[in-house]
Protein backbone atom coordinates (compact mmCIF):
# COMPACT_ATOMS: atom_id res chain seq x y z
CA UNK A 1 0.00 0.00 0.00
CA UNK A 2 1.36 3.26 -0.85
CA UNK A 3 0.77 6.30 1.07
CA UNK A 4 2.25 9.49 1.70
CA UNK A 5 3.92 10.54 5.41
CA UNK A 6 4.71 14.45 5.95
CA UNK A 7 4.87 16.30 8.75
CA UNK A 8 5.29 15.66 13.06
CA UNK A 9 2.13 15.62 15.64
CA UNK A 10 -0.83 13.73 15.84
CA UNK A 11 -1.77 12.12 13.01
CA UNK A 12 -4.72 13.37 10.12
CA UNK A 13 -5.17 10.35 7.89
CA UNK A 14 -7.30 11.34 4.27
CA UNK A 15 -9.16 8.51 2.81
CA UNK A 16 -10.04 8.77 -0.74
CA UNK A 17 -12.72 6.73 -2.54
CA UNK A 18 -13.44 6.01 -6.42
CA UNK A 19 -11.47 6.14 -8.23
CA UNK A 20 -9.26 8.74 -6.88
CA UNK A 21 -6.34 8.26 -5.00
CA UNK A 22 -4.13 10.60 -2.66
CA UNK A 23 -3.63 13.34 -5.37
CA UNK A 24 -7.02 14.32 -4.22
CA UNK A 25 -5.64 15.58 -1.02
CA UNK A 26 -2.87 17.45 -2.27
CA UNK A 27 -4.36 20.81 -1.14
CA UNK A 28 -4.23 19.42 2.36
CA UNK A 29 -0.98 18.85 3.11
CA UNK A 30 0.59 22.42 3.38
CA UNK A 31 -1.97 23.78 5.58
CA UNK A 32 -1.97 20.30 7.85
CA UNK A 33 1.90 19.82 7.70
CA UNK A 34 2.21 23.95 8.70
CA UNK A 35 -0.92 23.63 11.51
CA UNK A 36 1.69 21.19 13.41
CA UNK A 37 0.18 17.82 11.78
CA UNK A 38 1.57 14.37 10.63
CA UNK A 39 -0.45 13.52 7.26
CA UNK A 40 -0.63 10.08 6.36
CA UNK A 41 -2.51 9.49 2.98
CA UNK A 42 -2.80 5.95 1.85
CA UNK A 43 -3.70 5.11 -1.71
CA UNK A 44 -6.38 2.41 -1.24
CA UNK A 45 -5.09 -0.93 -2.67
CA UNK A 46 -6.80 -1.14 -6.11
CA UNK A 47 -5.79 2.70 -6.67
CA UNK A 48 -3.19 5.44 -6.85
CA UNK A 49 0.16 4.01 -6.64
CA UNK A 50 -0.79 1.11 -4.58
CA UNK A 51 -0.91 -2.91 -5.77
CA UNK A 52 -3.79 -3.41 -8.01
CA UNK A 53 -5.50 -7.04 -7.77
CA UNK A 54 -6.64 -8.20 -10.84
CA UNK A 55 -9.64 -10.79 -10.01
CA UNK A 56 -12.82 -9.05 -8.83
CA UNK A 57 -13.02 -11.20 -5.21
CA UNK A 58 -9.57 -9.50 -4.11
CA UNK A 59 -11.75 -6.44 -2.94
CA UNK A 60 -14.38 -6.73 0.10
CA UNK A 61 -15.04 -4.05 2.15
CA UNK A 62 -13.98 -5.84 4.94
CA UNK A 63 -10.93 -6.51 3.24
CA UNK A 64 -10.15 -3.03 2.58
CA UNK A 65 -10.70 -2.03 6.48
CA UNK A 66 -8.22 -4.87 7.18
CA UNK A 67 -6.16 -3.24 4.96
CA UNK A 68 -5.89 0.31 6.46
CA UNK A 69 -6.04 -1.47 9.80
CA UNK A 70 -2.78 -2.99 8.78
CA UNK A 71 -0.95 0.09 7.75
CA UNK A 72 -2.30 2.23 10.99
CA UNK A 73 -1.16 -0.23 12.98
CA UNK A 74 1.79 -0.98 11.21
CA UNK A 75 2.91 2.59 11.91
CA UNK A 76 1.63 2.68 15.51
CA UNK A 77 -0.28 5.44 14.95
CA UNK A 78 -3.10 7.06 17.88
CA UNK A 79 -4.51 10.31 18.03
CA UNK A 80 -5.61 9.87 14.69
CA UNK A 81 -8.08 12.16 12.80
CA UNK A 82 -9.46 10.18 9.95
CA UNK A 83 -10.95 12.39 7.23
CA UNK A 84 -13.26 10.22 4.95
CA UNK A 85 -14.63 11.18 1.61
CA UNK A 86 -16.53 8.73 -0.26
CA UNK A 87 -15.76 5.01 -0.05
CA UNK A 88 -13.11 6.04 2.45
CA UNK A 89 -16.10 6.51 4.33
CA UNK A 90 -17.36 3.09 4.97
CA UNK A 91 -13.30 1.84 5.11
CA UNK A 92 -11.96 4.54 7.75
CA UNK A 93 -15.21 4.12 9.72
CA UNK A 94 -14.80 0.69 9.81
CA UNK A 95 -11.52 1.29 11.14
CA UNK A 96 -11.96 3.67 13.80
CA UNK A 97 -14.88 1.76 15.31
CA UNK A 98 -13.19 -1.15 15.40
CA UNK A 99 -9.83 0.67 16.66
CA UNK A 100 -11.73 3.11 18.93
CA UNK A 101 -8.76 3.62 21.47
CA UNK A 102 -6.53 5.18 18.34
CA UNK A 103 -8.74 8.11 17.09
CA UNK A 104 -9.42 10.98 18.16
CA UNK A 105 -11.48 12.65 15.66
CA UNK A 106 -13.50 12.14 12.30
CA UNK A 107 -14.26 14.72 9.48
CA UNK A 108 -17.11 13.13 7.08
CA UNK A 109 -17.19 14.63 3.21
CA UNK A 110 -19.76 13.31 1.00
CA UNK A 111 -20.06 9.43 1.48
CA UNK A 112 -22.28 7.30 3.84
CA UNK A 113 -22.40 4.57 6.60
CA UNK A 114 -25.96 2.77 6.62
CA UNK A 115 -27.30 0.08 4.67
CA UNK A 116 -30.23 1.59 3.68
CA UNK A 117 -31.67 3.60 1.64
CA UNK A 118 -28.93 4.19 -0.91
CA UNK A 119 -28.80 7.21 -2.89
CA UNK A 120 -31.15 7.98 -5.18
CA UNK A 121 -28.80 8.26 -7.37
CA UNK A 122 -27.21 5.01 -6.67
CA UNK A 123 -30.56 3.46 -7.60
CA UNK A 124 -31.08 4.66 -11.06
CA UNK A 125 -29.78 2.19 -14.12
CA UNK A 126 -29.30 5.21 -15.79
CA UNK A 127 -26.64 6.18 -15.83
CA UNK A 128 -25.14 4.69 -12.12
CA UNK A 129 -26.58 0.42 -12.16
CA UNK A 130 -26.05 0.67 -16.20
CA UNK A 131 -22.33 1.91 -15.68
CA UNK A 132 -21.49 -1.41 -13.47
CA UNK A 133 -24.22 -3.98 -14.84
CA UNK A 134 -22.16 -7.25 -15.75
CA UNK A 135 -19.82 -6.92 -18.91
CA UNK A 136 -21.19 -3.06 -19.36
CA UNK A 137 -18.80 -2.45 -16.14
CA UNK A 138 -15.71 -4.02 -17.20
CA UNK A 139 -16.09 -2.15 -20.73
CA UNK A 140 -17.14 0.76 -19.72
CA UNK A 141 -14.96 1.11 -17.07
CA UNK A 142 -12.60 -0.95 -17.93
CA UNK A 143 -11.52 -0.31 -21.21
CA UNK A 144 -12.73 2.75 -21.56
CA UNK A 145 -12.03 4.20 -18.00
CA UNK A 146 -15.37 6.39 -17.79
CA UNK A 147 -15.46 7.21 -14.35
CA UNK A 148 -12.11 8.47 -14.58
CA UNK A 149 -12.49 10.05 -18.03
CA UNK A 150 -15.53 11.64 -17.37
CA UNK A 151 -17.11 10.45 -14.03
CA UNK A 152 -14.95 12.66 -11.72
CA UNK A 153 -15.21 15.78 -14.69
CA UNK A 154 -19.27 15.62 -14.48
CA UNK A 155 -18.77 15.24 -10.55
CA UNK A 156 -17.18 18.77 -10.05
CA UNK A 157 -17.79 22.67 -10.45
CA UNK A 158 -14.88 23.76 -11.57
CA UNK A 159 -14.50 21.34 -14.95
CA UNK A 160 -12.29 23.63 -16.85
CA UNK A 161 -9.65 23.60 -14.08
CA UNK A 162 -9.87 20.10 -13.33
CA UNK A 163 -8.74 19.35 -16.64
CA UNK A 164 -6.54 21.69 -16.66
CA UNK A 165 -4.73 20.97 -13.66
CA UNK A 166 -6.00 17.26 -12.01
CA UNK A 167 -7.42 15.20 -14.74
CA UNK A 168 -4.31 13.96 -15.95
CA UNK A 169 -3.12 12.86 -12.54
CA UNK A 170 -5.70 10.82 -11.95
CA UNK A 171 -5.81 8.84 -15.23
CA UNK A 172 -2.23 8.60 -15.37
CA UNK A 173 -2.62 5.62 -11.98
CA UNK A 174 -5.11 3.60 -14.10
CA UNK A 175 -3.45 3.53 -17.19
CA UNK A 176 -4.94 0.13 -18.43
CA UNK A 177 -8.24 -1.94 -18.09
CA UNK A 178 -6.27 -4.50 -15.66
CA UNK A 179 -5.66 -1.54 -13.06
CA UNK A 180 -9.30 -0.05 -13.35
CA UNK A 181 -11.06 -3.11 -11.89
CA UNK A 182 -11.99 -1.20 -8.34
CA UNK A 183 -13.55 1.13 -10.54
CA UNK A 184 -16.58 -1.14 -11.21
CA UNK A 185 -15.85 -3.53 -8.08
CA UNK A 186 -16.70 -0.77 -5.43
CA UNK A 187 -20.40 0.17 -6.86
CA UNK A 188 -21.09 -3.62 -6.71
CA UNK A 189 -20.92 -3.68 -3.02
CA UNK A 190 -23.18 -0.23 -2.28
CA UNK A 191 -26.33 -1.88 -0.35
CA UNK A 192 -29.69 -1.72 -2.33
CA UNK A 193 -31.43 -3.98 -0.74
CA UNK A 194 -31.50 -6.40 2.37
CA UNK A 195 -29.54 -9.31 -0.03
CA UNK A 196 -26.32 -7.06 -0.42
CA UNK A 197 -23.15 -8.66 0.29
CA UNK A 198 -22.29 -6.01 3.12
CA UNK A 199 -25.48 -5.25 4.21
CA UNK A 200 -24.38 -6.11 8.26
CA UNK A 201 -20.98 -4.75 7.89
CA UNK A 202 -23.08 -1.05 6.89
CA UNK A 203 -25.99 -2.50 9.59
CA UNK A 204 -22.69 -2.41 11.99
CA UNK A 205 -21.59 0.79 10.87
CA UNK A 206 -24.81 2.25 11.42
CA UNK A 207 -24.82 1.14 15.01
CA UNK A 208 -21.94 1.98 15.90
CA UNK A 209 -21.86 5.22 14.69
CA UNK A 210 -25.24 5.69 16.68
CA UNK A 211 -23.29 4.88 19.75
CA UNK A 212 -19.77 6.81 18.89
CA UNK A 213 -18.78 10.27 21.18
CA UNK A 214 -15.57 10.95 18.94
CA UNK A 215 -15.66 14.78 18.03
CA UNK A 216 -16.22 14.81 14.68
CA UNK A 217 -16.80 17.37 11.73
CA UNK A 218 -19.46 17.50 8.54
CA UNK A 219 -18.10 19.31 5.24
CA UNK A 220 -20.38 18.89 2.63
CA UNK A 221 -20.84 20.12 -1.02
CA UNK A 222 -23.41 22.53 -1.50
CA UNK A 223 -23.76 21.06 -5.18
CA UNK A 224 -23.30 17.63 -4.31
CA UNK A 225 -25.80 14.94 -6.29
CA UNK A 226 -24.44 11.76 -5.64
CA UNK A 227 -24.60 12.14 -1.78
CA UNK A 228 -27.10 15.10 -1.49
CA UNK A 229 -26.41 17.16 1.67
CA UNK A 230 -30.16 17.90 2.57
CA UNK A 231 -30.25 13.71 2.84
CA UNK A 232 -26.79 12.18 3.66
CA UNK A 233 -25.16 15.20 5.74
CA UNK A 234 -28.42 15.24 7.95
CA UNK A 235 -28.27 11.52 8.46
CA UNK A 236 -25.09 11.86 9.53
CA UNK A 237 -26.02 14.37 11.77
CA UNK A 238 -28.65 12.52 13.26
CA UNK A 239 -26.31 9.45 14.26
CA UNK A 240 -23.51 12.13 15.80
CA UNK A 241 -25.60 14.97 16.95
CA UNK A 242 -22.41 16.15 18.59
CA UNK A 243 -20.74 16.71 14.87
CA UNK A 244 -20.02 20.14 13.95
CA UNK A 245 -22.15 21.44 10.57
CA UNK A 246 -22.56 20.55 7.91
CA UNK A 247 -19.85 23.63 6.74
CA UNK A 248 -21.14 24.20 3.38
CA UNK A 249 -18.43 24.36 0.54
CA UNK A 250 -18.28 24.59 -3.59
CA UNK A 251 -18.58 21.64 -4.56
CA UNK A 252 -20.14 18.67 -6.01
CA UNK A 253 -19.45 14.69 -4.97
CA UNK A 254 -15.47 15.28 -5.85
CA UNK A 255 -15.67 18.77 -2.96
CA UNK A 256 -12.15 18.32 -2.81
CA UNK A 257 -11.04 19.57 -6.45
CA UNK A 258 -13.35 22.47 -6.14
CA UNK A 259 -12.75 23.74 -2.09
CA UNK A 260 -9.58 22.06 -1.03
CA UNK A 261 -7.53 25.10 0.75
CA UNK A 262 -10.96 26.03 2.92
CA UNK A 263 -12.02 22.01 3.85
CA UNK A 264 -7.76 22.32 5.18
CA UNK A 265 -8.71 25.47 6.80
CA UNK A 266 -11.66 23.71 8.06
CA UNK A 267 -9.77 20.99 9.33
CA UNK A 268 -7.32 22.65 10.80
CA UNK A 269 -9.72 24.80 13.00
CA UNK A 270 -11.10 22.45 13.98
CA UNK A 271 -8.64 20.91 15.37
CA UNK A 272 -7.05 23.56 17.04
CA UNK A 273 -10.45 24.08 18.99
CA UNK A 274 -10.18 20.39 20.00
CA UNK A 275 -6.47 20.62 21.23
CA UNK A 276 -8.09 23.42 23.41
CA UNK A 277 -11.04 21.72 24.80
CA UNK A 278 -8.85 18.91 25.30
CA UNK A 279 -6.39 21.41 27.40
CA UNK A 280 -9.02 22.83 29.50
CA UNK A 281 -10.45 19.39 29.94
CA UNK B 1 -33.31 -5.28 -32.19
CA UNK B 2 -29.74 -6.72 -32.75
CA UNK B 3 -27.57 -8.21 -35.10
CA UNK B 4 -25.49 -10.37 -33.27
CA UNK B 5 -26.62 -13.74 -33.84
CA UNK B 6 -26.27 -16.66 -31.70
CA UNK B 7 -23.97 -19.50 -33.62
CA UNK B 8 -23.09 -23.41 -33.47
CA UNK B 9 -19.83 -23.73 -32.81
CA UNK B 10 -17.41 -22.83 -35.73
CA UNK B 11 -14.25 -24.56 -37.32
CA UNK B 12 -11.23 -23.11 -35.19
CA UNK B 13 -8.63 -24.12 -37.52
CA UNK B 14 -6.55 -21.64 -38.60
CA UNK B 15 -7.99 -19.36 -35.94
CA UNK B 16 -7.07 -18.06 -32.59
CA UNK B 17 -9.28 -16.85 -29.40
CA UNK B 18 -7.57 -13.08 -28.75
CA UNK B 19 -9.45 -12.14 -25.64
CA UNK B 20 -11.27 -8.92 -25.25
CA UNK B 21 -14.15 -8.49 -22.28
CA UNK B 22 -14.02 -10.80 -18.79
CA UNK B 23 -16.72 -10.13 -16.31
CA UNK B 24 -16.01 -11.91 -12.85
CA UNK B 25 -19.47 -11.58 -11.82
CA UNK B 26 -22.09 -12.32 -14.30
CA UNK B 27 -24.76 -13.05 -11.19
CA UNK B 28 -24.06 -9.55 -9.49
CA UNK B 29 -27.59 -8.75 -11.19
CA UNK B 30 -29.23 -12.72 -11.08
CA UNK B 31 -31.11 -11.86 -14.66
CA UNK B 32 -27.83 -11.18 -16.33
CA UNK B 33 -26.74 -14.74 -15.43
CA UNK B 34 -30.30 -16.07 -16.17
CA UNK B 35 -29.82 -14.61 -19.68
CA UNK B 36 -26.88 -16.50 -20.71
CA UNK B 37 -28.00 -19.79 -18.92
CA UNK B 38 -30.83 -19.61 -20.83
CA UNK B 39 -29.77 -18.56 -24.27
CA UNK B 40 -26.76 -21.19 -24.41
CA UNK B 41 -28.33 -23.95 -22.25
CA UNK B 42 -26.19 -23.50 -19.82
CA UNK B 43 -27.96 -25.73 -17.24
CA UNK B 44 -27.85 -28.58 -19.42
CA UNK B 45 -24.68 -28.31 -20.84
CA UNK B 46 -22.60 -26.95 -18.25
CA UNK B 47 -19.02 -26.55 -19.24
CA UNK B 48 -19.26 -28.64 -22.24
CA UNK B 49 -18.23 -25.61 -24.97
CA UNK B 50 -18.48 -22.18 -24.93
CA UNK B 51 -21.19 -20.19 -26.78
CA UNK B 52 -20.50 -18.26 -30.09
CA UNK B 53 -21.91 -15.26 -32.20
CA UNK B 54 -21.61 -13.38 -34.81
CA UNK B 55 -21.65 -9.59 -34.77
CA UNK B 56 -22.73 -6.93 -37.59
CA UNK B 57 -19.01 -6.55 -38.70
CA UNK B 58 -19.09 -10.75 -39.50
CA UNK B 59 -16.28 -11.31 -36.78
CA UNK B 60 -17.18 -14.15 -34.68
CA UNK B 61 -16.62 -14.39 -30.58
CA UNK B 62 -16.36 -17.28 -28.13
CA UNK B 63 -17.75 -16.37 -25.03
CA UNK B 64 -16.20 -19.12 -22.26
CA UNK B 65 -18.49 -19.41 -19.48
CA UNK B 66 -16.51 -19.69 -15.85
CA UNK B 67 -17.47 -21.60 -13.14
CA UNK B 68 -16.75 -21.53 -9.44
CA UNK B 69 -17.23 -23.14 -6.12
CA UNK B 70 -20.19 -22.50 -4.37
CA UNK B 71 -21.81 -20.14 -6.59
CA UNK B 72 -24.80 -21.12 -9.42
CA UNK B 73 -23.42 -21.43 -12.78
CA UNK B 74 -21.55 -19.47 -14.56
CA UNK B 75 -20.29 -17.50 -12.35
CA UNK B 76 -18.61 -15.39 -15.21
CA UNK B 77 -17.83 -15.10 -18.59
CA UNK B 78 -14.86 -14.57 -20.95
CA UNK B 79 -15.01 -12.93 -24.27
CA UNK B 80 -12.71 -13.76 -27.05
CA UNK B 81 -12.61 -12.89 -30.70
CA UNK B 82 -11.91 -15.22 -33.28
CA UNK B 83 -9.09 -14.13 -35.33
CA UNK B 84 -6.98 -15.31 -37.64
CA UNK B 85 -4.07 -17.37 -35.87
CA UNK B 86 -1.31 -14.78 -36.89
CA UNK B 87 -3.12 -12.23 -37.15
CA UNK B 88 -3.40 -8.85 -34.93
CA UNK B 89 -7.15 -7.84 -33.47
CA UNK B 90 -8.15 -4.84 -34.96
CA UNK B 91 -9.63 -3.35 -31.57
CA UNK B 92 -11.59 -0.61 -33.15
CA UNK B 93 -13.28 -3.24 -34.65
CA UNK B 94 -12.97 -5.60 -31.73
CA UNK B 95 -14.93 -2.39 -29.65
CA UNK B 96 -17.58 -1.31 -31.79
CA UNK B 97 -18.39 -5.48 -31.65
CA UNK B 98 -18.30 -5.60 -27.89
CA UNK B 99 -20.94 -2.61 -27.71
CA UNK B 100 -22.97 -4.37 -30.36
CA UNK B 101 -22.67 -7.48 -28.10
CA UNK B 102 -23.63 -5.50 -24.94
CA UNK B 103 -27.01 -4.19 -26.82
CA UNK B 104 -28.00 -7.75 -27.95
CA UNK B 105 -27.30 -9.10 -23.97
CA UNK B 106 -29.36 -6.10 -22.59
CA UNK B 107 -32.33 -6.41 -24.90
CA UNK B 108 -32.18 -10.11 -23.86
CA UNK B 109 -31.90 -9.40 -20.23
CA UNK B 110 -34.69 -7.24 -20.58
CA UNK B 111 -37.26 -5.92 -17.60
CA UNK B 112 -36.16 -2.73 -16.55
CA UNK B 113 -32.82 -2.81 -18.27
CA UNK B 114 -33.33 -1.55 -22.16
CA UNK B 115 -31.15 -0.76 -24.92
CA UNK B 116 -32.20 2.83 -24.68
CA UNK B 117 -30.69 3.37 -21.07
CA UNK B 118 -27.61 1.80 -21.84
CA UNK B 119 -26.95 3.71 -24.95
CA UNK B 120 -27.83 7.05 -23.37
CA UNK B 121 -25.05 5.67 -20.83
CA UNK B 122 -22.42 5.44 -23.50
CA UNK B 123 -23.58 8.81 -25.17
CA UNK B 124 -23.07 10.51 -21.08
CA UNK B 125 -19.72 8.61 -21.19
CA UNK B 126 -18.61 9.09 -24.79
CA UNK B 127 -17.84 5.94 -25.69
CA UNK B 128 -16.72 5.83 -29.37
CA UNK B 129 -19.25 2.80 -30.35
CA UNK B 130 -22.03 4.90 -28.34
CA UNK B 131 -21.48 8.11 -30.48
Amino acid sequence: MHYVDEGAGDPVVLLHGNPTWGFLYRDFVGPLTRAGHRVIIPDMIGFGLSEKPTREDAHSLDGHVANLAALLRGLDLTRITLVCHDWGGPTGLGFALSNIARVRALVLMSTWAWPLPPAEFHTRIFPWRMMHAPLVGPYLMGRHNVLVTRGIYLSVVDRARLRERAQAAYEMVLPDPATRLLTWTWPRWIPLDHNARAFERFAWLERELAACKLPAMLVWGREDDVFDQATFATRFKQLLPHAEGPHLVTGRHFLQEDSGPEIAERIVDFLNRLKQTEARA
Amino acid sequence: MSDVTVIRPPSLDGLRRAFVLAEDRIGHYPEFRRFFAQTFNLDRDGLKQPGYLTTPSGNSYALVFIGRSGEPFPAGVEIHALVGALEPLDEDVADRDLWAILKWMIAGVGGDWTVRDLEATGRLYRVPAAM
